[in-house]
């Protein structure tokens, strides 16, 4: 497994992870928890940023070779390509968003639902990137 | 649609059993990248293709050949 490839897991796990328990702990908290939560949002960003950090850094210490490696053109087709499927998931879904927010729902559900959008598109293109890598191109 | 099939595993052996790290370093790729060349999942750019038959001086036609599907 490359060190690309790798990366794209980490990338995937990792927001699946905590902005999974970040939309969970939303859902959770229901309309009545006072809207939006800028701090914890915060939280899930450093923790999201500490974590990746840590794990390439853990990668790289066992990989030193291939981390030093520059992509090369191959990883520079699948990321393309991953991000041609991400970039259709984002359109469509922000599209979607504006209609639905035509309804005038609370902001709050208009503010998490684009972060939703977000972090689904950043998880589709690392899953794109990560069945490319292992069906070889 | 066409296939492309290559000779660079056969050529790596015949060249002191080049490993596929060497021939990575050599034209700068990866070894993901050639073992998915050797492998014909993936088809090099023709700079990468030109670069791998300099590495095992033959021309190109004699390293990669293009098979037209019926």
């Amino acid at each position: 497994m490359s060190f690309r490839e790798k990366s794209a897991w980490i990338s995937m796990l990792s927001m699946s992870g905590i902005y999974g328990f970040y939309f969970w702990s939303v859902v959770h908290a229901g309309p009545k928890a006072g809207g939006f939560h800028f701090g914890s949002l915060l939280e899930t960003i450093i923790a999201l940023v500490v974590l990746q950090i840590v794990l390439t850094i853990a990668v790289a210490i066992f990989t030193p070779r291939e981390a030093k490696a520059p992509r090369d053109e191959r990883d520079k087709l699948i990321e393309l390509r991953a991000m041609r499927v991400a970039y259709a998931g984002l359109a469509t879904s922000v599209a979607l968003a504006c209609f639905f927010g035509a309804f005038d729902p609370p902001i709050v559900f208009n503010t998490n639902s684009l972060l939703f959008i977000l972090v689904t598109a950043e998880i589709m293109r690392s899953a794109c990137q990560i069945i490319q890598y292992r069906r070889g191109a | 649609m066409g296939r492309i099939r290559n000779e660079i595993r056969r050529l790596r052996f015949e060249h002191g059993e080049m490993t596929q790290q060497e021939l990575a370093e050599k034209i700068k790729v990866t070894r993901q990248t050639v073992n998915a060349i050797e492998q014909g999942k993936y088809s090099p750019s023709l700079e990468a293709a030109f670069r791998i038959s300099a590495v095992f001086g033959r021309p190109l036609e004699s390293v990669f050949h293009y098979f037209q599907d019926e």
